[in-house]
């Protein structure tokens, strides 16, 4: 991913109100990173495993944050018990920011990641979360604000998943 | 020592704290010994301790207890390696270990049971705070002594395995319901809305 979109990428996170992340890095999206940790207006929590990176933010926003959870989509796998247990049971909104391997679109396809990228959106949608895949950065801003307006509406985690040319 | 015991005791000593309760036998007890706002009643094993934490974080300002069980613990143990390095001063987790699965009716045994130590465990993984209490009168002191410290506590209560929580009516207030009294609470007591609230 280009500097300048990892830059698009983080603003439009904070243009949606996103004060609060939780996260396990990766290998799409990790410039993210010390740019959230380097913002005096977000926090940056690093978690052992994606179950836990989602319960930690599901109470940060019972709490009044907003906020978001940075994974691997093979974090989804990792954590469908507490997606399902926090998020849906109690019904918190949450953003979930996903290195989408394996997909179609991701520019570093292998073999490697083929197998969970193909069930990645099959089990999205399996817990009932709604997603939006992002290959470029068409209307960035905007997208991630609806995403942020959705899931506060559904009360759910909503996923994003960056593709195409955040994987390059 | 039995859980329903500490958790009398515990109960005695709230006002605005915010509890956070994993399942099973201690949801149940907590939520017939305490009918506080500040208490949210997470319906499954293993999210209590991540909930608590993210709670703990956004409001640092606010005592924020956990009471979890040996069994969740187990399944969620990638929570004392990130509060080793966190270490949350307003955290306060109680562990009730009885040593078995109890809501599993046929008292399996746990890893505790045998071989494992939690507050061991905790230590390893960096959590300086972390206790064993086997008795009352050390639940007492260095149990509700936890509370008073600025400082994250990770207390491991050896109790006996105690069948009154199957006694007791199990809490009737939906999950739902009960996380907008306590966001509602947090609201009033905060002083500020929360924003995933809306408007309809």
């Amino acid at each position: 991913m280009q500097e300048e979109l990892a830059n698009r990428l983080v603003r439009s996170l904070k243009g949606a109100g996103v004060n609060f992340v939780t996260y396990l890095p990766e290998t799409r999206l990790s410039q993210i990173v010390p740019l959230i940790r380097d913002d005096a207006e977000m926090t940056l929590i690093g978690a052992a495993n994606e179950q836990e990176a989602v319960t930690i933010a599901a109470g940060a926003t019972l709490g009044g944050k907003q906020a978001a959870v940075y994974m691997e989509n093979t974090g989804i796998f990792v954590s469908s018990y507490s997606l399902l247990a926090v998020g849906k049971q109690l019904g918190v909104p949450l953003l979930l920011i996903i290195g989408y391997l394996g997909g179609v679109p991701d520019q570093r396809n292998s073999f490697l990641y083929a197998t969970l990228g193909n069930r990645t959106i099959p089990v999205l949608e399996g817990l009932g979360i709604e997603h939006m895949v992002l290959v470029d950065g068409d209307r960035l801003e905007a997208k991630i604000k609806d995403a942020a307006r959705a899931a506060n509406a559904l009360r759910s985690p909503f996923a994003l998943l960056f593709a195409g040319e955040f994987s390059e | 020592m039995i859980r329903y015991e500490c958790l009398e005791l515990l109960a005695a000593k709230m006002t605005d704290q915010l509890v956070v309760t994993s399942q099973s036998g201690q949801r149940i007890e907590w939520s017939h010994l305490s009918r506080h706002e500040g208490n949210l009643l997470v319906g499954m094993m293993g999210c209590a301790i991540g909930v608590g934490t993210g709670l703990a974080l956004a409001l640092p300002h606010r005592k924020v207890i956990v009471l979890d069980s040996d069994g969740s613990v187990l399944l969620s143990l990638f929570n004392l390696a990130t509060l080793g390095n966190l270490q949350p001063k307003n955290l306060v987790i109680y562990v009730f270990d009885n040593g078995v699965y109890s809501g599993s009716r046929i008292s399996y045994p746990t890893a505790t049971s045998g071989n494992t130590d939690l507050a061991a465990m905790a230590q390893g993984a960096g959590i300086k705070n972390a206790v064993t209490i086997r008795g009352i009168e050390d639940f007492k002191k260095t149990g509700l002594g936890a509370l008073e410290q600025h400082q994250m506590a990770f207390v491991v209560c050896k109790v006996k395995e105690s069948l009154l929580h199957r006694e007791i009516p199990r809490p009737n207030t939906d999950l739902a319901e009960n996380k907008y009294t306590f966001v509602r609470y947090l609201e009033r007591t905060e002083g500020k809305t929360n924003s995933f609230i809306g408007r309809g």
